[in-house]
């Protein structure tokens, strides 16, 4: 089933709340805009991951928690975690 | 001698004069001259008759040397003639300017291909090829007339014919017009798409989509156990290779969508087969393990005899592998060429590697993208070392899941133009060996000023000159 962009940062609050073990309410949503990734993995590949060359619309989701910004990215098939502590990951 | 039989003698001499004169003109009316004969599409479309092919090998075994053979240095004359005496074959010639090739005739009428395959055996053989026909007639024949498919959705693939349809430049496509003059594919060619599976229902490629041969045992994993490869491969699960996604689809389609139908698109072949290999899921990512599975799968299907001579890989990352490096390179050593997208990162590859299309394998040709203005798209990867040729890949109209069409960009989509375009050169070229097919490609591009200094041709795929 496609995600929505509303999905998509609700997914992505709740993923960032887990990953500081802080409250989803405490995640404040800082900016959200359209943009075209570079390839299917959003251009935030996890370790041994290949993706299709193609670009792919979707969503960069800024978010900011404990008085920092973090970056998801997101489409209508996936969210991801972007250099979260310099790594990449799908959730 | 009296004055009479001077004048017999001068009269007859400018009979003679007048003679020789006439049938010079006559034989230059008689070569001038050809019928012109209307050639239905249907006819044009057909694949070589069995007729066609008979006439072929009969003026072959009228005396025409049939494979040129390279041996290696050391290999006495002596030698090579002993060689060829005890297979009933002679060397017809040694070609001058070229040391050690030597055109072979065989006395059984032994097909080309056969005499190839026991000649590279050898182990005093380094190299050996089918001496190609070339064909006068279709020379003098003069510039070719393009063909244009009566698919409805044919004026939007401005990168097979760029009419400056939406602003674009005209003329900034492969020529895939006039390569179809020569030939719009074959069902004997078969074209992996590693990728996220192919939607083989689909209206526009179904006709075109591989099947495995029913005599054919079903392929066995020592993983996944023995899978029911009929429409292909799922390297994820070992189940059906469709497509849920649409991207693999989307890169068959440009291949090989069916041409002439009155559906949708054509593709670079209107006749091909496609063999769908699914490791990509329906995001659009996969493991390099299945990648390496997904090939392994390709090279034990061509030993056991499908003609698939191209792997199309519009994925990749800036990983290095060396075990997926390794298969790749098994896959040159069975003659299987690897087309690779370069990436869309917008970088040098000579400096920051992607891979696939980076490995230093043979068989490794990587494909940038270009938009239709013949500009070097914005996204794509470059590198004069390491990014060997360009195609369109902006925009491209292709087959999607559902019956549907959409336009995509990236180098994935570059890089299926390419693997098509090697398609259509097998076709003509059936024998055609892994390095020279690379190096038909290669050698069959437009420059473009774009390019200069950031790939290795510098140049646009153009599909009639690979044909030529």
């Amino acid at each position: 089933m496609a995600i929505s962009k509303e999905n998509a940062v609700e997914n992505a609050r709740k993923d960032l709340a887990q990953r500081l073990k802080i409250d989803t309410g405490d995640v404040k949503e800082k900016a959200v805009e359209d943009t075209d990734f570079p390839d299917m993995a959003l251009g935030a590949p996890e370790e041994d991951e290949m993706s299709g060359q193609m670009i792919t619309r979707g969503w960069r989701i800024k978010l900011e928690a404990q008085g920092q910004t973090f970056e998801y990215r997101a489409d209508k098939n996936q969210v991801r975690a972007y250099k979260f502590k310099g790594k990449n990951y799908r959730i | 001698m009296n004055r009479n039989n001077i004048f017999i003698h001068l009269a007859l001499a400018l009979v003679l004069v007048l003679v020789a004169a006439f049938a010079g003109q006559l034989n230059k009316w008689r070569k001038q001259w050809k019928p012109a004969i209307f050639v239905p599409m249907e006819d044009k479309k057909k694949a070589k008759t069995a007729e066609d092919i008979s006439l072929s090998e009969t003026t072959r075994s009228l005396g025409a040397p049939e494979i040129l053979v390279k041996f290696k240095s050391g290999v006495s004359q002596d030698a090579i003639d002993r060689l060829t005496a005890e297979r009933n074959d002679r060397v017809e010639d040694r070609i001058e300017n070229a040391d050690g090739w030597e055109a072979i005739d065989d006395f059984d009428n032994a097909d080309a291909a056969t005499l190839v395959k026991e000649y590279q055996q050898l182990p005093e053989v380094e190299y050996a090829e089918p001496n190609y026909e070339i064909n006068l007639d279709e020379a003098e024949a003069g510039p070719l007339e393009p063909i244009l498919p009566r698919d409805p959705q044919f004026n939007d693939q401005w990168a097979l014919a760029n009419s400056g349809q939406r602003g674009g430049k005209k003329g900034a496509d492969i020529r895939a017009t006039l390569a179809w003059a020569r030939t719009t594919g074959s069902g004997d060619v078969v074209v992996a798409v590693l990728d996220t599976g192919v939607d083989y229902n689909h209206e526009d490629l179904t006709e075109n989509m591989w099947r495995r041969p029913e005599k054919m045992a079903p392929y066995h994993d020592n993983e996944l156990g023995t899978i029911d490869d009929e429409f292909g491969f799922n390297a994820i699960d070992g189940s059906d290779p469709m497509d849920d996604n649409g991207h693999g689809t989307h890169c068959a389609g440009i291949i090989g969508a069916e041409g002439e139908n009155e559906v949708g698109i054509a593709g670079v072949n209107w006749t091909v087969q496609i063999m769908p290999l699914k490791f990509m899921n329906a995001s659009g990512s996969g493991s390099t393990k299945d990648a390496i599975e997904a090939i392994n799968y390709v090279i034990d299907r061509k030993k056991a005899g499908v003609n698939v001579r191209i792997i199309s890989a519009s994925w990749g990352s800036t990983q290095k592998s060396r075990a997926l490096g390794d298969v790749i390179r098994k896959a040159y050593e069975n003659d299987i060429l690897f087309v690779a997208a370069a990436g869309n990162s917008s970088v040098n590859n000579d400096r920051t590697p992607h891979y696939p299309s980076s490995y230093d394998s043979p068989n490794v040709v990587s494909v940038a993208a270009l938009d239709r203005h013949d500009a070097l798209a914005s996204f794509s990867n470059w590198g004069v070392k390491s990014v060997a040729i360009a195609a369109p890949g902006v925009e491209i109209l292709s087959t999607w899941l559902g019956n549907e069409y959409e336009e995509k960009s990236g180098t994935s989509m570059a890089t299926p133009v390419v693997s098509g375009v090697a398609a259509l050169i097998l076709a003509e070229h059936p024998e055609m060996s892994v390095d020279d097919l690379k190096k038909k490609l290669l050698a069959s591009t437009d420059p473009i000023a774009a390019l200069k200094g950031k790939t290795v041709t510098a140049g646009r795929i153009n599909a009639a000159k690979a044909l030529e």
